[in-house]
């Protein structure tokens, strides 16, 4: 979805009002409690939240400059890369076998053998049409986030075609647009 | 602080972005080699051996030019030539392109027709020159278009097909006639 995203395609950009400020801190915080102690951090309430309207209905939550979620028409809000490796256990794991990162990492949504076969691993509470992270096997991080199209035993079952699309994965567009301020957070931190 | 998850810190590299275990599937794992040997040795173990063997070949081979010239030209030359290859994001080395100029006819209203000439501007011909000479030439209208894949092609009224080599090979003596050709029912035809 991601594969070509650049600044250029951010149609609008505004600053949201306290009360869709709220909602969308609301709904952020149902979907992953387990970032409730450091949303405050993360998107504070007095700091200025801006949402990003790109094409294909597609919105960006940013603070500071920083994207931080995003989501498609009203669907779910689903974090960036870089933040979900800084919180890797927000999300249910998804794991693919080696031989899948590197089709992944050029866009390729995943197919069920990937995630079936013994070097993948799959969450059996994973239910479909969620958000879910792409970790794969060997590496500590995750590489791309995903939206099942089947739940984790029908991915087992029917082990066939596509069992989750890729949303965001490493290296693509919004990857990349967030490099900068990466950089420049990476600076600060090597300040401390 | 207290009960609070720390954000887990990622090492991103430094060249391709990625977090350091991607590297390999990068865009370009070489250019990373690099870097991660400095900085995250202790992920690719096998990294770190080839280079140790590279470095004494280096020490040896340094110590016999010193006499010669100081360390700073060695680096510098051996980077130059790297820079020439062009990738895109998908780590496909992109091809040069081939300079050719293209002529089709495309007809509107039965009897009436557009001659459109791409990859003027490959040979260093300014485009809305060459326009301009094209239509007192023939005497219709011609102007520069946006064409697909957001390159610029000259469009001329009528169909000048024929004329136009000579014309063109005429006016701008740097273009061969081997490197014009038409389009003729989606086929190219060289026009020598």
């Amino acid at each position: 979805m991601f594969k070509k995203f650049s600044t250029e395609e951010v149609s609008a950009q505004n600053q949201v009002k306290a009360s869709v400020q709220r909602k969308i801190r609301q709904s952020i915080a149902d979907e992953y409690p387990g970032l409730e102690q450091v949303l405050e951090d993360l998107i504070p309430k007095k700091s200025p939240l801006i949402v990003a309207k790109c094409q294909n209905h597609l919105n960006l939550v940013v603070v500071n400059n920083v994207p931080l979620f995003f989501n498609i028409r009203d669907g779910p809000y689903m974090p960036t890369l870089r933040l979900l490796h800084q919180y890797p256990d927000i999300m249910k794991k998804l794991q693919v076998d080696r031989g899948a990162i590197r089709f992944v990492l050029s866009g390729a949504n995943i197919m069920c053998p990937g995630l079936t076969s013994p070097g993948g691993s799959l969450d059996d509470e994973v239910g479909a049409e969620t958000p879910v992270a792409i970790m794969a096997e060997g590496k500590q991080h995750a590489l791309a986030i995903g939206f099942t199209k089947m739940s984790a035993k029908e991915i087992r079952d029917i082990n066939k075609g596509i069992g989750v699309d890729n949303m965001h994965y490493l290296n693509d567009g919004l990857w990349k647009s967030g490099y900068i301020v990466a950089l420049a957070t990476s600076l600060s931190f090597a300040a401390y | 602080m207290a009960g609070k998850p720390q954000p887990v810190r990622v090492l991103y590299c430094a060249v391709c972005s990625l977090p350091a275990e991607y590297c390999e599937f990068g865009p370009d794992f070489e250019k990373c080699k690099p870097w991660l040997i400095q900085n995250a040795p202790d992920l690719y173990p096998d990294l770190v051996k080839e280079a140790n063997a590279k470095e004494t070949d280096k020490v040896a081979n340094q110590l016999q030019s010193t006499g010669i010239s100081s360390g700073g030209g060695d680096g510098a030359a051996s980077s130059a030539p790297k820079e020439e290859v062009k990738r895109l994001p998908g780590g496909k080395i992109k091809k040069k392109e081939k300079q050719e100029v293209t002529i089709e006819k495309v007809t509107r209203n039965k009897r009436k027709s557009i001659t459109t000439v791409k990859g003027l501007e490959l040979f260093g011909v300014k485009l809305s020159d060459a326009s301009k000479k094209l239509g007192k030439k023939f005497a219709t209208g011609a102007s520069v278009v946006k064409g697909p894949t957001e390159k610029d092609q000259i469009d001329v009224q009528g169909d000048i097909a024929y004329d136009i080599v000579e014309f063109i090979t005429d006016t701008w003596p740097d273009v061969p006639e081997a490197a014009i050709f038409f389009i003729e029912d989606g086929r190219k035809v060289p026009a020598a």
